[in-house]
């Protein structure tokens, strides 16, 4: 049995880990900056989406140590109105995400010590890593299951979290997910799994893409002359990816399978000789 | 640029015994660290991860409720114990039994002490929810800086006795799907009926370690506040339900005159409370618990000049008059 009463030794790496609230127009993202000396890389790291956050977290977290451990620095964050970072999430856009990304991935890349930035979007976190490195803001982009518009996500949000609560509500009361996509078309707010949706945000989701050029057949490392990365994620990579979570099973999953040739893309992609790391 | 602070929550990490945990202070408005405030004396509140689930808990519903207790004179922490959330270190392979068996105890009474001591106050009140309530309630036996507990859909049994004799698919199955969920919860209770023996005796699947812990934290009058979620509708056959042993009920038979055990269903929410119904309801109730077992010095003041009660202290937390079982569906 893991023991935790006594003294532990922990890697240097994790002695650097920086929480702290990063100011943005109108409210504070909570940060967690793995801080690294002379890095050779800097990664920004753009989670999944509000529902998936605690399910994706410790898998999440583990590829930031990852990296960190081996001389890249990372920067993961909360979206605003999400998590710990502050904001009402009621009150979100896609566009304030996009500007949150682009004020983070700015403050990455003037830190000291010059070394290349990538952006890393995860899910929904894809799509505002792809807006971001579309915008120029990165030297290369690396996606993991990164749908093909916002509402994507959204749906199958809902569809998953409907289910469990229909099971307690009378049979009069439940509706089918289509239901709820047309309270959200009319413009209402529904309420998923503790977060509000506004109507707005699900309008807005309708015609938030990935940008054209990442799409197929489009070759997106061609447009951009920078690299690319896109890898769609299956089952074997939950929690990390919509399906959830075996809750109190599989949080000690190993993801070195994953990991390592992402690891190794990055350093190949931005030209990091593997023996400096 | 970046701060560790802002409004009233500040990032702090607890390490004075060597394990480093990360967390959120929310501390009560208008007290300040420069010392230009005086700190809070009141009780603080202490959440506690359910499973894996971060400090924020599910929703975000940890920093609504640690936010509003802190408003309302109790200053709150949410950490995450070792290995989840922000905190370093390994996670068992078996989360679920490994908290049931106690794994997270030691560690989360040490940092309720921890907590209390770094800010000066007379005590806690841990929160738990789900397996949370388990180290909750296991931690609470272990520091006698644990005032009192606040649990939101305890459980009582052991490990899942099903899992070994099915196939890994069919168990995954099981976890993953709704109808599975339904049979799930179907075999528990039929198994519980047949188990159950008497009046007195658990089913073949409770924890018992647990159980003993909970009647001896009722019998010991440490006020305990249990909110429980209304059952799902798709279990709601009669015999199903009277097949299903009732532990709190059983807990609180033993109580004794000292229990200040209070249990109350909330109707029309989900297990995590996070939605407006249950957020509005735990707010609303465990305030008024806090401030019925914990009153602040504001509190305590209106209600002497009422000519009511005293302001809590050390001494009087222990002596204090006893309080029946409250079940408030």
């Amino acid at each position: 049995m893991v023991q935790f009463t006594q003294v532990q030794h922990y890697p240097e790496s994790v002695l650097a880990e920086r929480a702290g609230y990063f100011p943005v127009p109108g409210a504070h993202l909570y940060t967690v900056l793995h801080e690294v000396e002379a890095p050779l890389a800097r990664v920004l790291l753009i989670g999944s989406f509000a529902s998936e956050r605690h399910t994706s977290y410790r898998p999440w977290l583990q590829w930031a140590r990852y990296l960190a451990a081996r001389r890249i620095e990372v920067l993961r964050f909360d979206y605003r109105g999400v998590g710990e970072s502050t904001g009402v999430f009621q009150e979100m856009t896609f566009d304030c995400w996009v500007e949150d990304v682009e004020h983070l991935s700015r403050w990455l890349r003037k830190r000291e010590g010059d070394a290349p930035l990538l952006v890393h979007g995860l899910e929904m976190g894809g799509i505002l890593g792809a807006k971001a490195f579309h915008h120029g803001e990165a030297d290369g982009l690396l996606l993991w299951s990164a749908p093909v518009n916002a509402n994507k996500v959204l749906r199958s949000t809902l569809q998953r979290w409907i289910g469990p609560q229909q099971l307690r509500k009378p049979e009069e009361d439940r509706r089918p997910p289509s239901h709820y996509f047309r309270l959200l078309d009319a413009g209402q707010s529904v309420e998923v799994d503790g977060y509000e949706w506004s109507g707005e945000l699900w309008r807005q989701s309708l015609g938030f893409e990935l940008p054209a050029t990442m799409i197929p057949p489009n070759d997106p490392a061609i447009s951009y002359r920078r690299p690319v990365r896109m890898v769609q994620l299956g089952k074997s990579a939950a929690p990390l990816v919509l399906g959830g979570l075996l809750q109190g099973f599989e949080e000690s999953k190993d993801f070195s399978w994953l990991f390592a040739p992402n690891y190794e893309w990055i350093t190949t992609s931005l030209g990091i000789p593997l023996e400096a790391t | 640029m970046i701060s560790d602070k802002v409004e009233t929550r500040q990032l702090i990490t607890l390490g004075a015994d060597g394990v480093l945990v990360r967390g959120t202070y929310h501390e009560v408005p208008g007290e300040a660290q420069d010392g230009s405030h005086p700190r809070s004396k009141n009780i603080g509140v202490v959440f506690l991860n359910p499973l894996s689930t971060p400090r924020t808990l599910i929703g975000d519903s940890g920093v609504d409720w640690a936010s509003s207790f802190a408003a309302q004179g109790y200053p709150s922490v949410r950490f995450d114990l070792p290995g989840l959330g922000d905190s370093y270190g390994e996670v068992a392979k078996d989360l679920v039994t490994f908290i049931n068996e106690a794994g997270f105890a030691a560690i989360a009474a040490s940092k309720v002490r921890e907590f209390t001591q770094t800010f000066g106050l007379p005590g806690a009140v841990i929160y738990g929810h789900c397996a949370g309530a388990v180290t909750a309630v296991y931690a609470a036996a272990k520091c006698k800086e644990c005032k009192g507990l606040i649990i939101t859909d305890p459980y009582f049994n052991a490990a899942n006795m099903l899992t070994p004799k099915l196939s890994p698919g069919m168990v995954d199955w099981a976890r993953r799907s709704k109808v599975g969920e339904v049979l799930r919860a179907v075999y528990v209770r039929i198994r519980e009926a047949r188990k159950k023996q008497g009046n007195g005796t658990l089913p073949g699947n409770a924890n018992v370690s647990l159980v003993t812990h909970w009647k001896k934290l009722v019998s010991s009058g440490l006020p305990i506040l249990v909110f429980k979620s209304g059952e799902p509708a798709a279990l709601g056959s009669g015999k199903l339900r009277a097949g299903s042993f009732d532990y709190l009920e059983h807990i609180a038979s033993f109580g004794g005159h000292r229990s200040q055990l209070s249990i109350k269903t909330i109707e029309g929410t989900n297990h995590s409370f996070a939605d407006r119904v249950g957020r509005a309801a735990i707010r609303e109730h465990a305030e008024a618990w806090l401030n019925k077992h914990f009153p602040t010095a504001q509190t305590a003041a209106v209600l002497a000049n009422l000519g009511f009660s005293t302001p809590m202290t050390d001494a009087n937390i222990a002596t204090r008059a006893p309080a029946p079982v409250s079940r408030g569906e």
